[in-house]
């Protein structure tokens, strides 16, 4: 991707008003730096060659200092918690188990991901939401088997995200949040419309729908560790910066999912009306 | 501006009244002098699949064997030798730092970077059995040959990889591997470039961070 093609985002210089030294201040810089997300805390410094400049214009990531932070903390919580539970979940519970509660979970997911296909424009991806929601949780038994994959209508991603991406939203600077990993500000904007989607938020509270929703969390958090167990330890076994290497890995697989939703231009026609 | 738009308006026009379903019959007829061209790539389209399908099994033949992961590895060596074109990613994947490395730097990086990227790849199969792939259509894409597979590991959801075939030196070489999207290539790159940024530059402390990785991954 040629840097010239896309403006990154410019941080903004605070050094000057900000340069007041003492405890107060210092103080105040790390409960900056810890608010961040957006902050104007930890930006990175500018390249004074050019070709260095270009490699930063890449990967965009005028934040890196707090989002390594941030990295490094998930790192060890992840370390301590998650991959243990997610490793204890893969060692006890046998893989069709997992797999149909990872379909479950999928299913539940899946009136989000129509939403979002409605809103990207796309009414064949629509459509095969739809049917596999119907599908699914009828035949395949309240989503615990993907039978309508096999009638020919596979999953795809659908989220905020890339709704906001198919609008003309710019991606927007890196951003490694604390507990949801790598992101930009147009996906955590649209990870906030997509909670707005999920039909059991709308259920009038009750103490059997609270357990319910943080079992879901919990369940939904362990079966995404588990999916990513064995790539996420190769990634920081084999890279030499894994913060880096997820970073571009992020970003090459967002733009992937984007492009093959920009890609799709099935026609709504029924088949017999163009053949 | 306006003439953009009057053009626009008149594709959608014609596509509302219906002529765009005249395109597939009128394509010939507008486009002979474009034919010879389409043929040849098609041609090697073909040769890009078979070439593709003949190294995926021979991959997946020693992926599949009872040997154990470091006989997996010599085995799967020579394959990558001949059929990758290892210096080329090799050399995009160190990007600016290439010209600036010394001769001598540049070889010790080369021999490095071979072996990274054998125990990349048998890393990411060496430990399955039971692997197939089916190889789809090649296609062309920014003057790129690409052919689609799927991989299927047992007890794991199956992968789309794209692999970039390109002509080097002659022969028929893998110059790029994408997997779900992602590239190899780039993501090595960038691996490289945040790491000897976050290191003064220095291409022999890169060197010596690889040496290490490969003699961890050796054992």
């Amino acid at each position: 991707m040629p840097a010239e093609n896309h403006r990154p985002f410019q941080c903004p210089v605070v050094r000057g008003r900000f340069g007041v030294r003492g405890g107060l201040a210092r103080a105040g810089a790390l409960v900056a730096a810890g608010l961040v997300s957006l902050g104007l805390g930890g930006c990175a410094t500018k390249a004074a060659d050019p070709a260095a400049q270009a490699d930063m214009d890449d990967a965009n990531d005028p934040l890196e200092p707090t989002n390594r932070f941030f990295y490094r903390v998930s790192d060890s919580i992840d370390a301590y918690t998650l991959r243990p539970v997610a490793k204890g979940y893969v060692w006890l519970v046998p893989q069709p188990v997992r797999t149909g509660v990872h379909n479950v979970l999928g299913n539940l997911a899946s009136p989000a991901v129509f939403f979002n296909d409605v809103f990207e424009g796309k009414p064949r991806r629509a459509g095969d939401t739809f049917v596999r929601f119907v599908v699914n949780s009828t035949v395949g038994v309240a989503g615990v088997f993907d039978v309508a994959k096999g009638w020919g209508y596979k999953a795809h991603e659908a989220d905020g995200g890339m709704t906001l991406a198919q609008w003309g939203v710019p991606q927007g600077p890196y951003l490694f949040l604390p507990l949801l990993g790598p992101s930009s500000p147009r996906a955590l904007t649209g990870f906030g419309m997509d909670i707005a989607l999920v039909p059991l938020n709308y259920v009038p509270r009750g103490y059997g729908l609270i357990t319910l929703n943080w079992g879901l969390y919990g369940m939904n958090i362990i079966d995404s560790r588990a999916q990513v167990l064995g790539d996420l330890d190769q990634i920081k076994r084999d890279s030499l910066d894994p913060y880096a290497t997820l970073r571009s890995l992020y970003r090459q697989h967002r733009a992937a999912e984007i492009e093959a939703m920009r890609n799709d231009h099935r026609a709504t026609v029924p088949d017999w009306y163009s053949r | 501006m306006r003439h953009l738009r009057f053009r626009r308006a008149a594709a959608i026009l014609l596509a509302g009244t219906g002529l765009a379903a005249l395109s597939p019959v009128l394509q010939p007829v507008l486009a002979p002098a474009g034919l010879a061209p389409v043929r040849a790539a098609a041609a090697q389209g073909a040769d890009a699949t078979s070439f593709v399908r003949s190294l995926g099994d021979r991959l997946v033949s020693v992926v599949n064997s009872d040997s154990s992961t470091a006989e997996k590895k010599t085995q799967i060596q020579p394959l990558i030798d001949q059929n990758v074109d290892v210096d080329g990613i090799g050399r995009f994947c160190l990007g600016r730092f290439w010209r600036t490395a010394t001769p001598a730097q540049q070889q010790r990086y080369l021999a490095l970077f071979h072996k990274v990227l054998v125990n990349s790849i048998t890393g990411k199969l060496g430990e399955y059995r039971g692997v197939t792939f089916q190889v789809g259509q090649a296609h062309d894409q920014d003057g790129k040959t690409m052919v689609p597979t799927v991989i299927n590991r047992p007890n794991q959801p199956s992968a789309t990889v794209e692999w970039v075939v390109g002509d080097v030196a002659g022969g028929r070489r893998i110059t790029d591997v994408v997997a779900e999207g992602v590239s190899l290539s780039l993501t090595q790159r960038s691996d490289y470039a945040s790491f000897l940024q976050r290191h003064g530059n220095n291409v022999d402390t890169l060197l010596n961070a690889l040496d290490r990785q490969v003699s961890r991954q050796a054992t």
